[in-house]
Order: C-alpha cells, then structure tokens, then sequence
C-alpha cells in the first residue's frame, strides 16, 4: 500500500481534482477506492457533477465507470443509476435535480460498474456530504470536476489529491511550474485564528483590520478598484478580500507603498485567480497571502503521457516535480502494485 | 382561483406563506395549488380540522413536535410514480423505493398521530400491506433493492457473482431478466393499492399544513374566525403580520383597528398618513386567509364569505406592462363593475381610485363609482381623500393627528369631509418651512381651495 491511503483516512472527505483531461484523475478515483479498508470504514463516493464536463453531458458517454467494491455507498444520477452494473440498494431519492435526473444514494451489495454523476453544485455537494456524515460514513471520496477546483475547496472537503501530467503541459518545465502553482496556493499558510473567527462570516467585500484589530469594511473598494485607498490605510494590519483575487488587485497592494507589510488574507486557495507572475512578484517584494481554511493536500500524482501521443519520462517527472513542491509525487500507472 | 393565483398581492399574502414553517416541498405545492373555498360548509369543516391541530400543538411537547416534523421533512412528490401504478406499469428500482419510502411515512406518522387520537382527524389509509409486498425480509427500513427473498434463482445468481466476478457482466445480464420478472409481479401487487398511497401522500401533506398553520397562529397570534350570518364582515383588533413586524424591528408598536364592513358601501377617509391603505391590504389579506383556511390576524374576526375578491391598489406591475398608472387603475376598476353585473357574490377593496388625475375630474369619477356600485349586491371598501357625497354610504375617518401622534383607529362620521391635515403632518415630519408656511398663506388666501372643491 501506497503511503498516501493511509493519510486518506485521517480525515472525513477527499477530493480528487485533475488539471487536465487525460491527467489521470479516474485512474487516480480507481487507484484510491480499490486501496481503501472498505471492511472497516464506511465509504461513499460521488462526483461533483456533470456540469464541469460539457462533452460527457453531450455524449453521455465518454465519462469512464468506476469499479465499486461491495459494501461502498455511493451519490449518482437517475439515469446513472438505471444504467448500473452492479447489485445495489437504494437509500435515498433526492428533491433536487440535475440534468440527468435527481440524486439517488445506494450501498453497493456486489462490486461493479457505475458511472458517477452526483450533486450539481458545490452547495448541494456539501449538502450531501452532510447527510452521510449523519448516516455515519468515515470517508466521501469525490471525484472533482476538471480544471475546476470549487469541490477542493476546504469549505467542502478537507483533503485533495491533484492529478496532472503531459496533457496539462508537454513542456516539463512548464508542466512543473504550472502545477507548482496551484500547489504553492494549496498550500497558504492560515492566518491566526482570531482573524479566523471575525472573518470567516463575511462573504463578500473587502475588510481591513488595524493594528488594535478593529474590523472595518472597504466598501468603497472592490477586488477590481482602480486604486486602493481608504482612511486608516497606514495602521491598516490585514486587508481581507471574501470574493475573488485577481492580478490588478494583487499587483496594487503591492504597488501600495502603506500596504508594505500588510498580510492578505483570502477565503481559501479556490478563491485566487493570479497568475503565477504575479504571485511570484508578490512574495519577492515580501508580501504574504494567508487563507482562512485550508485543504490538506495528500498526494500529487503525474500521467507522462499526453493524449496526442507525447511521453515525458516518469522518473525525471516525478523527481522535478517533487523537488518543486517538497512533496511526493506518483505516477500510478507505473507503480501499480 | 387557487392560492398561487393570489400570492403575490401586494397585501400581504406572500409574506403569510414564507412564514409558514412547512416540512416539505410537496406540501406546499399542495397548498398553492388548493382553490379558494367559497362555501360555508367547507370552510367550517377546514377550520373544525385547523382548531383539531391546534389544541393538539399546544397540547404535545416540543420533542414529540420535533420528530413529527422530522418525519414530514421526509415526504416526497412521488405523483409520477402512482400515475405510472395506476396505469398498470412496471415500476423501476427508484420508483418501487419511492412507494416503500412514502408507505413506511405514512405508517410512522399514522402512529405517531394516534398516540394523540389524531388520527381520525385527517385519515391515512392503512398501507402495511404495501410494506410487506416491499419488505420481504421485514426489516422495517425504508431501503430497497430486489431482495434475493423474491426469487430463489436469483440468489443463487448473486452468490456466483460474489464468488465468481469475472463472470459479473453475464451474471448481471441474466439476473436482469429475474429482476425484471419480479418488478412486473410487484408491479401487478401494488397496483390495487395505487389509491391508497395517493390518498396518504395527501393526507400527509393536509397534516403538513395543518401543523404549519396551528404553529403560525400561536406564533404570530393569529384567531380563528366565525362565518358572518348577516354578510357584514367584523372585525376587533385586527392587524397586519407583516407591517406588524416591521414596525416591531424598528422598536414601535402596531396599533390594532376595529371595523365592520358589508351591506352598505364603506368609506374610508383620513389624513395622509393615517394608514387607510394598511388597513384596506389587511381587509384583503385576512379575507383570503379565511378562504383558504389560515389563522386571521384579529383578537376576533366574523367573516362573510365570498365567490370573488378584487383588490384595486395602485398597481407597480401594470406601470410595467406600459400601462400608465392612471390607465391601470381604470382597467382593474372596469373588472370590477363587469363582475358586478354578474349574480356573484363580490368583494372589492379599492384603494384610493383616480387618484392621480385632478381633484376635480377624480371627485366625480369616485362619487360616480359610488353610486354604481352602491346599487350592486357586493360588499365594497373604498378609500379616498377626496370630498365626496357619500350617498347611502357608511364613512369612517381615521382619528387622525393629535397631540403631535397620529391615532389610527377608526371612527364612525356622519358625512365623508375629510380632514385637513396635510399641512400639520408636513410640519411634524420636518419639510421645509419655507414650502409649508407658503402654502398655508395660499390656504388662508382662498376660502375655497381645490380640495375643498366638492362640486
């Protein structure tokens, strides 16, 4: 067994997030439901939906079955469901519906083939992943949209893995700075927990909190103001944006000369739109980015090779990309055990 | 006419629904889609039910409310799936479910019920026979899958499956044909129950509703009504929940009317102000809640029932369809007198008409109205600034301003002079004396002034 699994069960809910098509996320899903102790734990597993993947809602065809072991529990669509491969029993019909249907919820009785098609939306995930928290399941896998993070959010799951590869860029460098990225932003520190507490229950604008932690809101200030002034900007000790944080915003504070040493806070990592120019300029000129929940990144697996064709090679991967991330690095399809 | 038709009135009626704590979805698509009751017998029988439901509240504990709410939260629209029983199909999986789900809720809360001999007040057919057609294996959870206990081969089918998984997707194929057997003999078991179940989906949703409604009136304090015997509507401390609540947020009071209205044509008059309109949403409001059987927010209400109610206000949404505000208005009064020429028994509570033309054209046009309508068989409710003849109309006048408050309770007049207030309430509210003392001085100058200007 691959290290990771057992870090898988320290916490209650994992997402799995490809980059890219073709960067190996079902064989990842595959990877981790086969390894799991479905004896001791109860497992469910779903997928965010359908609406991140236009072509398989189109073609309904191309979005891969996920072999089940008896015993799991698993969240898909109507129309999944009646096209199961596999013995089953239904424990709920949900209200809500998605465009292959509503929501059904069952425990496999023999192992076999689904195609997974769950909740929506990020919020009816969530809502999900309630119910079967209270239904007494230890572990919700989900299998993530692509190239869209909203159910690696921690404000949904705790733990990730990311999948990447060849597909997502054929250029190792490039492969391993994009992807270094996104795990850089993974990664954000929290910030303390008294701003933790005062922060987490705004969800849009910008606040500011001065050096004697009186909280104030920027209303005249947005995520796209031209310009960042306000009155106190001096004392001003963390600058919080709730919604998106895009270049021009980063780029200002740190043009700012008042906003020196000021600390950034965000909503967590799904929440950054910059690119990685930007967040690079920003952390050399001292500037810090903190997140208010964090996702405990597990694992980061690679596929070399791209759908044209194009292998990179395995072992220089995973070691670049380690060293870039401080992590490890597998690649599934060659340490299949 | 039912419920939905009606919600977004600007009296008020919206606002009694999102504060009505229903459980399920299904049930209040139940509720939107009831039509109004317009007979007595109805209406009596419903809050005969309402009042059941409400001693019953006040007479359970909190927890034993609480996991009767939990059981409701879990009742679903499964009206496809009965369409499809009905019909003879074969169920599939989800649908079978859908029907174990909806008959062990029925049963749970039958029990629940009894235990309060509340049972017999909204009946729930009896459907253990359908938990045993879909619980072979009495467990007694609301699960379901074709149980290895309907078919003998099938089990041995699944066990191979187990033992042999390669073989799976052959396995399945012919256990597929099993399954289906067994669907289409369920199918044809269930069928006859088909009524049954609907008749509980039913009763499960007027018990939804009834609690919701006995909770919203202790909550708000809301009264049941009597039916009117002589077609005048009376009510004592009547209020509006929701301008009740507003005013409650911003630390006053809201001071509660008393009025009869009915056989003679009723004018109200007021200074601005004076809450003449509230009180004309609040007679539309409570009106409808009494014909769809909610709690009425008056210390007592007597009720006469009507077949139709129109509620002429200065209407936004017309103003949108390009209509002119004047224009609109003219339209939803026009409805009303063709109603009137029906043999219906009608109610209109109009607010204000032609108010936005000029005194002396508007006057004419709301003493002409009068007198229209006087001569119909309806019950009318008319608010106006301007001095009208009042005819064979009865008049009330909001007390107006006093003492620097404005007392909005309602008295009696002889004829339908209204007071003139306008100033004085302008000077209270701060405007700017400049404008104020001005047109006191145009006041003064002319002895008669365009308000006083009757004829």
């Amino acid at each position: 067994m691959l290290p990771f699994i057992d870090d898988i069960l320290r916490y209650d809910s994992l997402s799995i997030v490809g980059l890219e098509k073709n960067t190996g996320k079902t064989e990842c899903l595959k990877y981790v439901l086969d390894r799991l102790p479905v004896q001791d734990k109860h497992i469910a597993v779903t997928s965010i939906g359908i609406d991140g993947e236009t072509v398989d809602q189109v073609t309904r065809t191309q979005k891969p079955e996920i072999v089940l072991r008896e015993g799991m529990y698993f969240g898909t669509s109507e129309m999944h469901y009646r096209q199961r491969r596999l013995v089953s029993e239904l424990i709920d019909v949900s209200d809500e519906n998605t465009s292959l249907g509503r929501v059904v919820t069952a425990r496999a009785l023999t192992s076999g083939k689904i195609l997974l098609s769950g909740p929506s939306s990020a919020s009816s995930l969530k809502r999900w992943m309630g119910e079967m928290r209270q239904a007494g399941i230890d572990l919700v896998v989900i299998d993530g949209a692509l190239s869209r993070m909203s159910s690696a959010s921690p404000a949904v799951s705790q733990s990730m893995i990311l999948a990447t590869g060849a597909a997502y860029s054929a250029n190792m460098s490039t492969l391993v700075s994009k992807t270094a990225h996104i795990v850089d932003l993974v990664n954000l520190d929290l910030t303390s927990d008294a701003n933790v507490k005062v922060l987490l229950p705004l969800d849009q604008g910008v606040w500011s909190i001065d050096s004697q932690g009186n909280l104030k809101a920027l209303d005249a200030i947005t995520s796209l103001s031209r310009d960042i002034h306000f009155e106190g900007m001096e004392d001003c000790q963390t600058l919080y944006v709730a919604g998106a944080l895009v270049d021009g915003f980063l780029e200002k504070v740190r043009k700012n000369k008042s906003l020196k040493q000021v600390e950034l806070v965000v909503r967590d990592f799904t929440k950054i739109f910059v690119t990685p120019q930007q967040f690079r300029l920003f952390h050399k000129a001292g500037g810090r980015i903190h997140v208010l929940q964090k996702s405990k990144l597990i694992a980061v697996t690679v596929n070399p090779t791209s759908p044209s064709g194009y292998v990179l090679d395995s072992d220089t991967l995973c070691n670049k990309l380690s060293e870039a991330i401080g992590l490890p690095v597998y690649d599934l399809l060659k340490n299949k055990d | 006419m039912q419920l939905k038709n009606v919600i977004e009135s600007p009296c008020g009626l919206r606002f009694m629904l999102d504060e009505l704590e229903l459980q399920s979805g299904f049930a209040r698509r139940w509720l939107l889609d009831s039509p109004m009751m317009t007979r007595d017998e109805e209406i009596t029988a419903c809050y005969d039910e309402l009042r059941r439901f409400a001693d019953f509240v006040n007479q359970v504990d909190h927890l034993y409310i609480n996991t009767l709410s939990h059981k409701l939260c879990g009742l679903k629209d499964i009206r496809t799936t009965i369409k499809n029983l009905k019909q003879s199909s074969v169920l599939d999986d989800i649908e079978l479910f859908e029907v174990k789900h909806l008959a062990i809720l029925a049963t749970d809360v039958k029990k629940l019920l009894s235990q309060h001999g509340m049972d017999t007040v909204v009946e729930i057919p009896a459907l253990d026979e359908v938990i045993t057609i879909l619980d072979p294996d009495g467990m007694k959870i609301a699960t379901f899958y074709i149980y290895d206990s309907y078919c003998a081969q099938l089990k041995d089918l699944r066990i191979q499956m187990r033992q042999h998984p390669e073989q799976q997707d052959d396995l399945l194929l012919q256990a597929g044909e099993l399954e289906e057997g067994v669907r289409q003999d369920l199918s044809r078991q269930l069928h006859p129950w088909a009524t049954a179940i609907e008749q509980a989906q039913l009763a499960l949703a007027r018990i939804d509703v009834n609690l919701a409604k006995a909770m919203q009136m202790s909550r708000m304090g809301l009264s049941f009504p009597t039916l009117s015997p002589d077609g005048t509507s009376r009510y004592e401390a009547m209020f509006h929940p929701q301008v009740k609540e507003a005013l409650a947020q911003r630390g006053r009071s809201f001071q509660p009317v008393n009025i009869a209205y009915g056989q003679h044509p009723t004018l109200i008059t007021g200074a601005n102000m004076g809450g003449k309109t509230v009180v004309l949403k609040t007679l539309t409001l409570c009106q409808w809640l009494f014909q769809f059987g909610f709690g009425i927010p008056a210390a007592s209400a007597q009720i006469a029932v009507r077949d139709e109610i129109y509620f002429c206000i200065g209407d936004e949404q017309s103003v949108e369809k390009g209509l002119s505000s004047f224009a609109a208005e003219m339209k939803n009064i026009d409805a009303v007198i063709k109603a009137s020429r029906e043999n219906k028994k009608l109610l209109a509570l109009i607010d204000e008409p032609a108010r936005t033309t000029n005194p002396t054209e508007g006057a004419a046009l709301v003493t002409a109205l009068l007198q229209v309508l006087a001569g119909r068989d309806m019950s009318l409710v008319m608010t106006t600034h301007y001095d009208i003849e009042p005819g064979d109309a009865r008049c009330l006048r909001v007390k107006g301003f006093e003492n620097g408050s404005m007392d909005y309770r309602l008295v009696e007049v002889q004829d339908g002079e209204v007071p003139h207030e306008a100033l004085n309430i302008a000077q209270s509210l701060d405007i700017d004396s400049e404008w104020i003392d001005l047109a006191r001085k145009h006041l003064d100058a002319s002895p008669t002034t365009t308000l006083d200007n009757k004829h």
